[in-house]
């Protein structure tokens, strides 16, 4: 099965919603239809989260004849994240960073109270998950804290390099070794892009 | 409620398929993971972060017990998740010009498809499948994958660059730089926010600019 | 003389402005004229009295029959509705139509110091909310006085009709009531490309987009039409493009008739124009250009050329990569072209006069893969990348012209005003720009959008146009805009960065038009559409 390529993880879990004369999906889609963006959203405190999308799954679609009619019983949470790494060590990463929210979302699905730890919770995930059959990769499958750095120097070396042009040799050389200084590229905690940052004066930290 | 995250839209689409074409589905997915040349066209169209296929045969919906009913559906059914730049609208037609015999095997089998060539059809094939996303996370908005894919360029060329160019005369380190300068020419540009990509969705985003303005003030 | 249908496209049903580019044809003076029905009969009047003055699409192929004027005529939406089109016709028109050019702005960069408020008056009314232009009607012209002549017709026909009123509100020498345009020229009366400018100086109106039916001398289709994959120097290098992607009802290159409001007989032949009026601020660009070419390695007119993808004087910089191999060329080109002109040149140099026209158009990027030659960012290859966007990869896409073959457009139109001070802004002069296609948002907004004012598709990142992108101050560009010029590995030449570059053109008004079949407009003016 093809949930990864190279170390990027392909994660698609389907969490069976609780039916009930009270609906669980009107209140779950609300709840996560009014999450934080950007830099607020919670998954930017997950780490090594990529990109992931939260929808609900009420029923099949139907094409019209000569195909059948389907319907689900359940509605599903679908769950899709691609990360970096191996899925344990990812959703223990979530869980701690979430751990209120994820109770929260899980009252409203089937068997959401067996979730009590980090371990319960990668169990109920795993209970959840569905096979990815091909996962395509058409970006890198670098760790997320090395892409964000590698976005940060992108954009800072592209102002140096303008900003510098014509400059003598030992002028370019002098600046050259303060905006290594600056913005150590060795250095994956700092300064660098913030996860989920999406304004050019919020975007570095 | 949004497809789109920054400058990524998240397309995800139900399509139904009889369980025997499933199999060979994933029968042919299997040697596409195999074969690189499968999805060239994919890769060099470049505006795909990431994408991924998943068949679920119709016994294989999670079931977790305490009262959940058992599916009972006739198909497997064929769920696409992607992260492409741009809006669907917008870049269907690239999709469809540049890849329509790769998409065509995608999709072979999925109840009613009416193949990627010509594109209105399709196109409403699509979208009529398309589920909405309740939420949509980025860790990158401003960037493309060809931003993240030249960002990496630029630190693989900058770090070694930086050791070698301890000890220079400023000379030696000026035909240095000008040669890195020369090999990472395609990736000297900054990034910023998206082009607006729909006037539904930027209209969207102003209300809820507006909401929270006024749930501030309120 | 007879004309013989061969493909499936009815010129005569055309109207002339579509399939024609009227300035090739020494038609190089013209008047844009706008008006506002405010009554069905009487706009349904006014059409059917301009009816016998529209041009049509059939080829000049005589130099005896090219008219001295022609007359076109094209609908804004509320214009067709003012006109009293069936609602589920009007219902059939895509919505970037129906919103019209201004309603579209955040998406095509009309913002900043392109917003309508900085407009041309006749955009603008107390009651912005709705289109108040209707009609448009082009004049194009030999002399100002086939102009006039046209233009005192169509003056007849107003004074008959009280519930049609011309619209005014032009800045410019004409008292407001119409937008004047010219070709600039060196020689007065004889047009020949690349003999024809525009203000920043650059030979404008040299390449050709060429459609199966469109008409044009087949040689066109070289450079014009869409690229096979075969050397780009031979009729072999290229093919027709679908004439559905600039005519409705027509099949078009995703193998399918392009969306279009029913019924058939309403859109077939029909088609949509974007007029856009652009200033262009000469003052602001001679300036960068003297700035910034002075520090150029290779020079100001170099640097002219990496902008646009051309030489200033019309030659195509991926063919002539420097300076004196353009100007040679470019040379020969007009010393010949004034042997054709004056009829006094031999088969041979005809011969050879026809090798160089071709040379301007013949080429594509596949010997540029680096942008060493012409940037990826410049101009031209922003416009029409021909296979550009396969980045050298052949056989990665369907067809070398996948991405680009449904984002190519049909120009047309004019300079407009003149240059008094070449160190100012001010004044009027720009560009009237038509542009031709059948589905406005994918496009002429596509390549605007995500083209002009954005860089991905290129590997450019958020970097605009360096000519017509909207260099504003605003999120994601400091100070201007800014372009790489690629340097070259071979010779060890660095890439060179330009920034602070400022917005050269802004928008100063326009709309989007239909412009229907001769059959369409004869149904219009009879009130006799029926979609049942």
């Amino acid at each position: 099965m093809a949930n990864k390529s190279g170390n990027a993880y392909a994660l698609t879990v389907l969490c069976p919603i609780r039916g009930g004369v009270q609906s669980h999906t009107a209140p779950l889609q609300q709840q996560l239809q009014t999450l934080q963006v950007n830099e607020q959203s919670p998954m930017a405190k997950v780490p090594n989260t990529y990109l992931c999308r939260f929808w609900v799954l009420s029923d099949v679609p139907y094409q019209g004849k000569p195909g059948f009619l389907d319907h689900l019983k359940s509605d599903y949470l679908v769950f899709s994240s691609n990360f970096y790494g191996e899925l344990d060590p990812y959703l223990e990463g979530m869980w701690k960073a979430l751990e209120t929210g994820i109770r929260v979302i899980l009252s409203h699905c089937v068997d959401g109270d067996s979730v009590s730890d980090a371990e319960s919770f990668i169990e109920y995930i795993k209970r959840c998950k569905v096979a990815t059959t091909f996962f395509f990769n058409g970006s890198t499958d670098e760790p997320l804290a090395q892409q964000l750095k590698n976005l940060y120097l992108k954009q800072e070396f592209s102002k140096f390099a303008f900003e510098n042009q014509g400059k003598s040799a030992s002028d370019l050389q002098a600046a050259f070794r303060a905006f290594v200084l600056r913005t150590q590229p060795d250095n994956l905690d700092g300064p660098t892009w913030a996860a989920g940052a999406y304004h050019l004066d919020k975007v570095v930290k | 409620m949004s497809n789109i995250a920054g400058k990524a839209y998240a397309m995800n689409a139900v399509t139904p398929m009889r369980w025997y074409t499933a199999w060979w589905n994933r029968l042919f997915f299997g040697i596409a993971n195999l074969r690189p040349s499968t999805t060239a066209g994919l890769a060099t169209l470049s505006l795909i972060h990431y994408a991924r296929w998943v068949i679920i045969m119709p016994g294989q919906f999670p079931n977790l017990g305490k009262g959940q009913p058992r599916e009972n559906v006739k198909y497997a059914y064929m769920i696409f998740f992607s992260n492409f730049n741009g809006s669907w609208n917008q870049y269907v037609d690239s999709f469809s010009s540049a890849i329509p015999r790769g998409l065509d095997l995608f999709w072979f089998g999925s109840i009613k498809y009416p193949k990627s060539v010509p594109v209105l059809p399709f196109h409403r094939y699509i979208t009529s499948n398309q589920i909405w996303t309740d939420y949509y996370y980025n860790a990158y908005p401003m960037a493309t994958s060809n931003d993240v894919k030249s960002a990496k360029r630029i630190k693989d060329a900058l770090l070694p660059f930086i050791a070698d160019s301890q000890r220079e005369s400023p000379e030696e380190f000026l035909q240095k730089y000008n040669r890195l300068l020369i090999n990472l020419q395609h990736d000297i540009s900054q990034m910023g926010p998206n082009p607006v990509v729909s006037l539904s969705a930027s209209a969207v985003e102003r209300n809820l600019g507006k909401e929270r303005e006024w749930r501030e003030k309120n | 003389m007879t004309f013989e249908v061969t493909t499936g496209v009815d010129l005569d049903d055309i109207q002339g402005n579509v399939v024609k580019a009227y300035g090739r044809y020494g038609l190089i003076v013209a008047r844009y004229v706008f008006f506002q029905i405010n009554g069905p009969v009487g706009g349904r009047k006014f059409v059917g009295n301009i009816l016998p003055l529209v041009t049509r699409g059939m080829p000049w192929s005589d130099s005896k029959i090219i008219p001295r004027v022609a007359t076109n005529i094209g609908f804004t939406y509320e214009g067709l509705r003012h006109l009293d089109i069936p609602e589920v016709t009007l219902h059939g028109f895509p919505e970037a139509f129906s919103m019209g050019m201004k309603a579209r702005r955040e998406i095509i960069g009309d913002t900043g110091p392109s917003l309508y408020d900085y407009w041309d008056p006749i955009w603008n009314t107390p009651n912005d909310n709705k289109q108040h232009v209707h009609i448009m009607v082009t004049i194009d012209g030999k002399e100002e006085k086939d102009l006039e002549d046209r233009y005192q017709e169509i003056q007849r026909i107003l004074a008959d009709n009280p519930e049609v009123k011309q619209l005014t509100g032009h800045r410019g020498p004409s008292g407001g009531m119409y937008q004047p345009a010219a070709a600039i020229l060196p020689t007065k009366d004889k047009l020949g490309f690349p003999g024809g400018k525009e203000h920043f100086g650059y030979s404008d109106g040299i390449t050709t987009t060429f459609f199966e039916g469109c008409g044009e001398e087949e040689n066109l289709v070289i450079g014009g039409g869409k690229p096979t994959g075969k050397d780009p120097r031979t009729a072999a290098g290229w093919a027709p493009l679908a004439a559905g992607e600039f005519l409705l009802g027509h099949p078009d290159e995703a193998c399918e008739y392009p969306e279009a409001p029913g019924p058939s007989l309403f859109s077939l032949n029909g088609t949509f124009i974007a007029y856009r009026k652009l200033h262009q601020n000469v003052g602001s660009f001679n300036a960068y250009l003297d700035a910034q070419g002075a520090k150029f390695p290779d020079g100001k007119e170099a640097l002219a050329a990496k902008f646009a993808g051309r030489w200033r004087n019309g030659a195509p910089l991926v063919s002539f990569p420097n300076e004196e191999g353009a100007n040679k060329f470019i040379a020969e080109f007009a010393a010949l072209q004034q042997k054709m002109w004056a009829d006094s040149a031999s088969s041979q140099e005809k011969e050879r006069f026809a090798e160089l026209s071709l040379q301007l158009l013949a080429f594509d990027y596949s010997n540029d893969t680096n942008g060493s030659r012409c940037p990826f960012g410049s101009h031209i290859r922003r416009t029409n990348p021909r296979s550009a966007l396969e980045f050298g990869k052949t056989k990665a896409f369907d067809v070398p012209g996948a991405l680009s073959n449904r984002r190519r457009i049909l120009r047309r139109g004019l300079p407009y005003g003149q240059v008094d001070d070449p160190t100012s802004d001010n004044g009027e002069h720009g560009v009237i720009m038509l542009i031709v296609n059948a589905d406005l948002s994918r496009q002429f907004e596509f390549v605007q959008q995500q083209w002009m004012n954005y860089g991905n598709d290129f590997g450019l990142a958020n970097d605009p146009d360096p000519l017509l992108g909207n260099h504003e101050n605003k999120e994601g560009r400091c100070d201007g805009g800014r372009m790489t010029i690629e340097g070259d590995a071979g010779t060890n030449k660095p890439p060179y960065f330009c920034d602070r570059i400022p917005t050269l053109v802004e928008t100063r008004g326009g709309d989007y038009f239909f412009v229907p079949s001769l059959t369409c407009l004869r149904m219009i003016a009879l009130g006799i559409i029926d979609p049942t």
